[in-house]
């Protein structure tokens, strides 16, 4: 039996899902040296179709994408896991979009052009987040 | 966007809009300058990688840009009331190239048949090929040694390829394709016959010809060339290493030939299978092709810059006597050494007793390797040799590519960053992404430059420009102070050299020797080498600085950002000669203050006074335009006294400018060449105000807005006082100059010190100084009007004497000290006194 101190928690699983290849070549490998576990997509379609049989911890979306939107990919994620955080990325940032996104349970709404180091601060407060709640799973 | 729609309105003879309406477009043109100014900014700072875009930002800003420039014409043809059809001739043209280089389409202009080495950098990569594009950037931007030559470019290949319809054959050929070799080789071979024998282009053979003729011209009889391939995409993700063909050793008369030859390689059975089971399609196939000077070589061979199958930290050499080539195809012995990746790069094995190359001859290959590899952000696979004269030229660098994760037994990056000590993380802004790891080397004067060690990392309290000098050497860069938009994370961004700026505590923290890793994509710094951070940056799937992103803001920014429109008294300072946004808008800008000073001689006795000169003891050639109720003398009167203007603001800057200035006499400024320089500047002009068109006020009992062209340098002052305190502000802005890069950014610190001493919120992009002060009460405002009066003048004759970085802080303290009363004494505490007397040595 491991104690505590000696286990580290598992990574955290991150979906980046951008239909602008250069948002996921950026974001997948300052991801992966922070520590998380990193999938890409550029079709929302088959990310939608990741997101059915693999639960993620944090789903970073894109809103304005051909087939399923942002927002649709939002609910999907949290319908099929509640306990996934989502961070909306987009270049058509308004005021409205941000509010319907929080409405509707995003964690963050990022504007595009962003800060590399914002999207990991992101990422660390929903890893503090998630870490502190109790989970079902054990 | 319409440009009929701007005139519709406008008929000759049309009744002129009041003073205050045109007025109030003047002051828009000023402010959309700014945003100008600023986009451009926000665009060059997207090059540093700390942030993420997307194509859609590269789009939007472009746009914006655009639809800015277009509306500052717009502006001043409404002031001027002319069409100034020149300038949008001049504006569609940039914009029609900008759209080009967006949709893929880099314009026709400069991209010709064929290119001299000297004009290739990584943004003519689509035109030159990847290969050549390597080795343009090497020898522009590190300085080494390359072979002599030009390149045939894509652009050629294309015209070659469509005149008989090859290309379009070789796409349906592919497209019929049945997937058997057979077929492939029967295509390959028929491909083949019809390029070695279909014409050149109309003028491509003279132009290889005359430039084949000029490389080779003072250079022995008997001189070979080689010609080798430059093909989109080789290089790249995929190596292509030996698919396509090199001729080495052929004459004057043999390019033609070779130069088909190797155009036919891209389309022989090998190389076509290469692209098919790599998913290229056929229209990404472009073969641009360098001709070079085949070099003799004394030593030759190759050397790649990470070698983790041999061991971690090496790098792997294998060299023979003569040419290169011998190494690559393994005709002969090759002589195999491991070197040590960090300097002094020593050899790691015994070397063998007949050596080939010397230490001297190691350490200079191993570090302009290693300084290739910092640039390129990638492990390189380097085609080197030493020549007769024992130069060390650079063949051949590209990328090397690690398919699988080499195997280690070491931490992985997560493990080594997590268990690594972090002497500080948070601080600071990146000017440039990228990771640097090695000793830390403490710049404090010019002397420390001149013994900076190769490969270690600048640790300075502030950000220069000089430190330009050892940007090729300097594995990465790290200040206390200092902006990303700032001179030197420009020059950063041109090395590529990983640079934080304004961490705050790294001259505290950090100490001559001190080994550390700068994760710039983080803004963290580690105690030690973490080789895993190393290797993790080494083996990324792919650059940042290679993506086609970010090459495409580039070009799109040499459509934008350079000025090439610089004395307003030359002839080529006219909207023909406009060949980038930031052009249009300088011109815009200096012809809408000369607009406006036309404009209120013609209004002249109809509504508002004449234009008047301003008397004063310093010749300034400043014109005053009152703006109503500005000035106390009779409307019609062609010159005003100071005491007659009834603007406060206005009135404590000549103040400024003129007692300031005189004070200064015993500090050790030759104010003689100051004021001479300034009349000479405008003594012809004097005499009519109309045609100076350069130094104009417009004054209000209020306000004051004073446009000011002194040498080369241009000045805005933009100010508003009243009761209502929160209203109050002064804006300067301070930009241009022709004297050399490091001496303009020093005037430019200098201007940021001070205006900081004066509680401006201060910004520097490039050439540009911006300071902006708020909300201090009238008394306040008077004194830093004062204040700025001294600056101008002062600064005026700066630039030629800014000889250091010393000159800085002893011009600041100069300065600071001679308008001590002028100012109220408020710097030497850096806080306000109210109590302190306003009083200043020649109050009127």
């Amino acid at each position: 039996m491991t104690t505590e101190s000696t286990t580290l928690p598992p990574r955290l699983r991150i979906l980046v899902l951008d239909d602008e290849p250069i948002v996921c070549k950026r974001l997948k490998p300052i991801f992966q040296k922070s520590g998380y576990e990193v999938e890409t997509f550029n079709s929302s379609a088959k990310a939608l179709e990741r997101l059915k049989d693999h639960a993620f911890d944090i789903v970073v979306t894109d809103l304005k994408m051909e087939g399923a939107d942002g927002m649709q990919v939002l609910d999907k994620a949290l319908e099929s896991s509640p306990r996934t955080r989502v961070i909306i990325i987009t270049g058509f940032a308004t005021l409205e979009t941000a509010k319907e996104s929080f409405r509707k349970g995003a964690f963050d709404f990022v504007a595009k052009p962003f800060k590399l180091g914002d999207i990991i601060d992101c990422v660390r407060r929903i890893e503090t987040e998630l870490r502190a709640a109790p989970t079902d799973q054990g | 966007m319409n440009i009929r729609r701007v005139f519709a309105s406008w008929r000759h003879g049309t009744r002129q809009l009041p003073f205050a309406v045109q007025f109030k477009k003047f002051q828009n043109i000023l402010e959309r300058n700014n945003r100008v100014l600023e986009l451009m900014a926000d665009m060059g700072d997207k090059l540093g990688g700390e942030y993420v875009f997307d194509r859609h930002y590269i789009e939007q800003i472009t746009e914006r840009l655009g639809a800015q420039v277009f509306q500052l014409i717009s502006d001043l043809s409404v002031l001027s009331q002319r069409k100034n059809v020149d300038l949008f001739q001049a504006f569609e043209h940039i914009r029609h190239q900008l759209e080009q280089e967006l949709a893929g389409h880099p314009p026709v202009s400069g991209y010709d048949y064929v290119l001299p080495l000297e004009a290739i950098g990584a943004e003519q990569a689509e035109q030159a090929g990847s290969k050549v594009a390597h080795l343009g950037e090497a020898r522009a931007r590190l300085s080494l040694t390359v072979p002599d030559g030009f390149v045939v470019t894509t652009r050629a290949f294309f015209d070659f390829m469509n005149q008989e319809g090859l290309l379009q054959r070789a796409a349906d050929a592919m497209e019929a394709w049945d997937g058997s070799d057979e077929t492939l080789r029967e295509l390959a071979a028929d491909m083949r016959r019809r390029i070695l024998s279909a014409p050149l282009p109309r003028g491509l053979a003279k132009k290889i010809q005359i430039r084949t003729d000029r490389l080779l011209k003072g250079r022995p009889n008997g001189t070979q060339l080689a010609v080798r391939s430059s093909a989109w995409h080789e290089d790249g993700e995929s190596s292509f290493a030996g698919q396509y063909a090199s001729i080495l050793g052929i004459g004057r008369d043999g390019v033609l030939d070779a130069y088909r030859e190797v155009v036919a390689s891209a389309y022989s059975a090998t190389a076509w299978r290469y692209r098919v089971l790599r998913g290229f399609r056929e229209h990404e196939v472009a073969m641009a092709v360098g001709v070079q000077i085949l070099l003799d070589g004394e030593v030759s061979g190759v050397l790649h810059t990470y070698a983790p199958h041999v061991a971690e930290g090496v790098m792997a050499l294998g060299m023979v006597r003569g040419q290169c080539a011998a190494v690559v195809d393994g005709s002969a012995p090759v002589q195999t050494l491991t070197l040590d990746r960090v300097p002094p790069h020593a050899v790691l094995a015994a070397p063998p007793e007949d050596a080939l190359l010397a230490p001297a001859q190691l350490r200079e290959l191993a570090e302009a390797a290693m300084a290739l590899e910092r640039y390129a952000k990638r492990p390189q696979d380097i085609e080197w040799t030493f020549d007769r004269q024992g130069r060390l030229v650079i063949l051949q660098a590209r990328p090397l590519r690690f398919w699988a994760a080499p195997d280690t037994a070491e931490p992985d990056v997560v493990e080594a960053t997590r268990d690594a000590e972090i002497i500080f993380s948070g601080h600071g802004h990146i000017a440039q992404r990228g990771l640097a790891a090695g000793p830390v080397r403490v710049v404090r004067t010019d002397k420390d430059l001149d013994t900076f060690p190769d490969g270690t990392i600048l640790v300075a309290r502030h950000t220069s420009p000089r430190y330009s000098r050892v940007m090729r050497k300097a594995r990465g860069i790290i200040t206390d102070i200092g902006s990303p938009t700032g001179h030197m994370a420009t020059i950063a961004r041109e090395f590529r050299v990983p640079a934080l700026v304004g961490a705050e505590v790294a001259t505290r923290l950090l100490r001559d020797g001190d080994e550390i890793t700068l994760d710039c994509s983080q803004g963290v710094v580690y105690r030690g080498r973490i080789r895993a951070l190393d290797r993790f940056e080494l083996t990324e799937a792919e650059v940042f600085e290679d993506t086609y992103e970010y090459r495409l803001l580039r070009r799109l920014l040499a459509h934008i950002a350079p000025l090439n429109l610089i004395d307003p008294s030359s002839e080529s300072f006219a909207p023909h000669a406009c060949r980038t946004y930031h052009d249009i808008t300088r011109y815009i800008h200096e012809n809408a203050i000369r607009e406006l000073i036309a404009l209120s001689e013609r209004h002249g006795d109809q509504h508002h006074s004449t234009p008047k000169r301003l008397i004063t003891t310093i010749p300034l050639g400043l014109v005053v335009i009152d703006g109503g109720d500005g000035a106390t003398c009779l409307p019609d009167a062609r010159a005003v006294r100071v005491e007659d203007i009834a603007c406060p603001l206005f009135k404590d800057f000549v103040i400024g400018i003129d007692c300031g200035m005189w004070r200064t006499d015993p500090v050790p400024v030759n104010l003689g060449s100051f004021m001479s320089s300034l009349t000479r500047t405008f003594s012809s002009a004097l005499a009519a105000p109309d045609q100076i068109g350069r130094n104009l006020a417009v004054v209000l009992p209020n306000y004051m807005n004073l446009n000011m062209r002194l040498g080369y340098h241009f000045n805005i002052i933009n100010a508003y006082v009243c009761d209502e305190i929160n209203d109050n502000y002064i804006y300067f802005r301070f930009m241009g100059g022709v004297t050399e890069f490091i001496r303009r950014s020093r005037r430019a610190k200098f201007l940021a010190e001070i205006l900081e001493r004066f509680d401006f919120r201060v910004e520097i992009h490039g050439d540009l100084v911006v300071g902006r002060v708020k909300k201090l009460d009238t008394a306040r405002m008077a004194r830093r009007m004062r204040m700025l009066g001294a600056l101008v003048g002062y600064a005026r004759q700066l630039d030629a004497r800014m000889h250091s970085e010393d000159d800085v802080r002893h011009h600041v303290q100069t300065f600071l000290h001679a308008t001590r009363e002028l100012c109220g004494g408020e710097h030497d505490h850096g806080i306000d006194d109210p109590s302190a007397p306003a009083a200043h040595p020649c109050s009127r």
